[in-house]
């Protein structure tokens, strides 16, 4: 993997980082990564980044749910009807409980594989750890070499209480 | 919408972020102590003799155990009940506090869910092997066969028992895997052994800590609890379908699924007790598994011990309030008195009576009464399976059918093989996995800092 050039700017608290990055988007420049051992709400928002996973779960339950009735219906009553003590074939009230689990399994199953489609998180992924110290007690901001205005984002990183400022 | 009132501190000792890297990574870095390793070699007997009496069941068949024509549900399924039921807490405690937000979860949540991981696990032997013919497992699958195509039932509440926990191992599983992920990077990053950042990098699944990634992981923790909250009341509803359905004095009431559901978050509580006064006496975590983390869990266990009080006190009742003379027997004389006493006692008890000592705060801030009180409410949820399982068995309706119950070696080396698996399960997630939420933690410490100030 062809390693990019970046400038990092590491901070060892969440507040100033937060801070900062409502700075950053004030003065109109892009941060292209930021890297936190835990989520941060706030930076979430100050960057505009969403997810819409809970929207797919949801359509995933309907796909779920009713695919298992329809099923249901064709195994019990078209395919093979058997007679249990005359009930009737198509009992929708004990298929409930079975529809309810096939549910949230699909569900399951089709976020899982969202998940890992979209975050492309997968064993034996190739990575490039800009800083190691990021998922144990720093928080760094990434910005792209090329098209950066260096000594701006290094004054403004260092004016906001950034630890450290290199070039990687 | 992020901001919950806590509980006092949630971590002691003002630990800074790169401390709690280390203090969670510290026995996985070190050599195993000496108590590891004798627990580890007493559970490997227990197993081997499990693994024996499971050998001898597959080749010879159930009539090696000690059940008959009336006594069809043994040890196997009241050992099976136990197990769901104890398997039941990680979920309850993860999920259920994930989706009400109470930040006192983080602390021990990974040991709850590790413990449901291997209960279930455990748990699932039992109906497999009961089945007898265990090479013909696959038929419970409804798949397009060549018997007919022949379906399942899905009336049955032991096909729904098969599907839901299926379901609930793989959810809960997942659940937890996807809980370790950043733990694992944490991990990766920081150990300075090469075979360590290899495997636990693998494990990561590349992970880095983006905004991005990290927005993603919280909305599938989010969807995943969300839907999984609904197997913790489903799963042990549907286990307990099984008896409800079926027509036996003391089975066939309504009372079953919450009675089951309420039972099984009691013992999975209790075991989550034992296991977290483990990890914080043998593995110094006072700091993260505190005392009002075990006050906390000693003051849920003494309200459910009431609603289980209340549930057996409600079925007595209503044998009696019922009218009908079957139900009567089995509850006044052959439980409340008659062959069964010591164990219904045993039950009432262990669940409904000695957890009361809770009630004081002084008690509950003992944590060697803590450790005994949640072994004894295990071992009484036990007898409760016995209860529910042998006495209505024995002596149905129909006094011809009559016969007394006495397990086989062999059913009690299953059982104790089950032991010796969880305690392997749980001795080896002690062992190579953060036995903490490392990235959890460090999320809730801020409200550490408000608290200070």
């Amino acid at each position: 993997m062809e390693k990019q050039a970046y400038i990092v700017g590491v901070y060892d608290d969440e507040e100033p980082l937060i801070e900062a990055a409502r700075k950053f988007k004030d003065e109109g420049i892009k941060i292209q990564e930021v890297y936190t051992p835990y989520p941060i709400h706030e930076i979430f928002e100050i960057q505009n980044v969403k997810s819409r996973l809970s929207i797919a779960a949801y359509i995933y339950g309907w796909i779920g749910g009713l695919s298992i009735l329809a099923f249901m219906q064709y195994a019990a009553v078209l395919s093979w009807p058997l007679n249990y003590g005359g009930k009737p074939e198509n009992s929708f009230p004990s298929f409930i409980l079975v529809t309810l689990v096939f549910t949230i399994l699909f569900v399951t199953i089709m976020s899982l594989t969202t998940f890992i489609g979209r975050a492309q998180i997968f064993p034996g992924k190739t990575i490039d750890i800009i800083d190691p110290r990021s998922t144990d007690d720093k928080f760094i901001f990434v910005f792209p070499k090329e098209g950066t205005d260096r000594q701006k984002v290094e004054s403004l990183l260092k004016s906001t209480g950034a630890v450290e400022v290199y070039d990687r | 919408m992020y901001k919950t009132e806590v509980r006092g501190l949630l971590v002691e000792g003002g630990k800074t972020l790169g401390d709690v890297t280390r203090d969670v990574m510290a026995p996985l870095e070190t050599r195993s102590p000496n108590w590891w390793r004798v627990v580890f070699g007493f559970a490997s007997l227990m197993s081997i003799w499990g693994i024996y009496s499971i050998y001898i069941t597959i080749t010879q068949g159930i009539g090696t155990w000690g059940v008959n024509n009336t006594i069809g549900w043994g040890w196997a399924i009241i050992n099976f009940v136990w197990w769901i039921g104890i398997g039941h807490a990680g979920t309850a405690f993860s999920i259920f506090l994930l989706v009400l937000r109470q930040k006192w979860r983080t602390s021990i949540n990974r040991a709850a869910e590790a413990m449901t991981v291997v209960a279930v696990l455990c748990a699932s032997i039992f109906p497999a092997l009961h089945m007898g013919r265990i090479w013909n497992f696959y038929f419970i699958v409804p798949y397009p066969n060549t018997r007919g195509p022949l379906w399942v039932n899905f009336n049955s509440p032991l096909f729904w028992d098969f599907l839901a926990i299926s379901a609930y191992l793989l959810i809960s599983a997942s659940f937890w895997y996807l809980g370790m992920i950043p733990d694992f990077a944490s991990i990766r990053d920081k150990t300075t052994s090469k075979v360590k950042k290899a495997v636990y990098g693998f494990f990561s699944m590349g992970w880095l800590g983006s905004s991005k990634e990290w927005i993603r992981f919280e909305a599938l923790a989010f969807v995943l609890g969300g839907i999984a909250a609904v197997l913790v009341v489903s799963v042990h509803s549907i286990v307990s379908t099984d008896f409800a359905v079926g027509v036996e004095p003391g089975w066939h009431t309504t009372i079953f699924p919450p009675y089951f559901v309420v039972g099984a978050i009691f013992s999975g509580f209790a075991m989550v007790m034992t296991l977290m006064i483990i990890i914080r006496k043998f593995y110094r975590f006072e700091n993260y598994v505190t005392d009002s983390h075990l006050n906390a869990i000693a003051r849920i266990l003494v309200f459910v011990s009431l609603i289980m009080g209340t549930a057996y006190l409600t079925e007595i009742f209503l044998s009696w309030y019922s009218g009908n003379r079957y139900e009567m027997f089995t509850f006044f004389h052959n439980r409340i008195t008659g062959e069964f006493t010591p164990q219904f006692w045993a039950m009432f008890i262990s669940n409904a009576l000695i957890p009361q000592l809770l009630w004081s705060k002084k008690l509950r801030s003992n944590i060697t009464v803590l450790f005994i009180i949640s072994i004894i409410i295990n071992i009484g949820m036990w007898f409760e399976r016995f209860n529910i399982v042998v006495t209505s068995l024995t002596k149905d309706f129909l006094p011809a059918n009559w016969a007394p119950y006495h397990p086989s070696l062999i059913e009690v080396g299953i059982y104790v093989g089950t032991l010796g698996f969880f305690t392997l399960g749980v001795l080896l997630f002690f062992r190579y996995i953060p036995m903490i939420a490392i990235s959890e933690i460090k999320g809730v410490m801020k409200f550490n800092k408000t608290k200070a100030d």
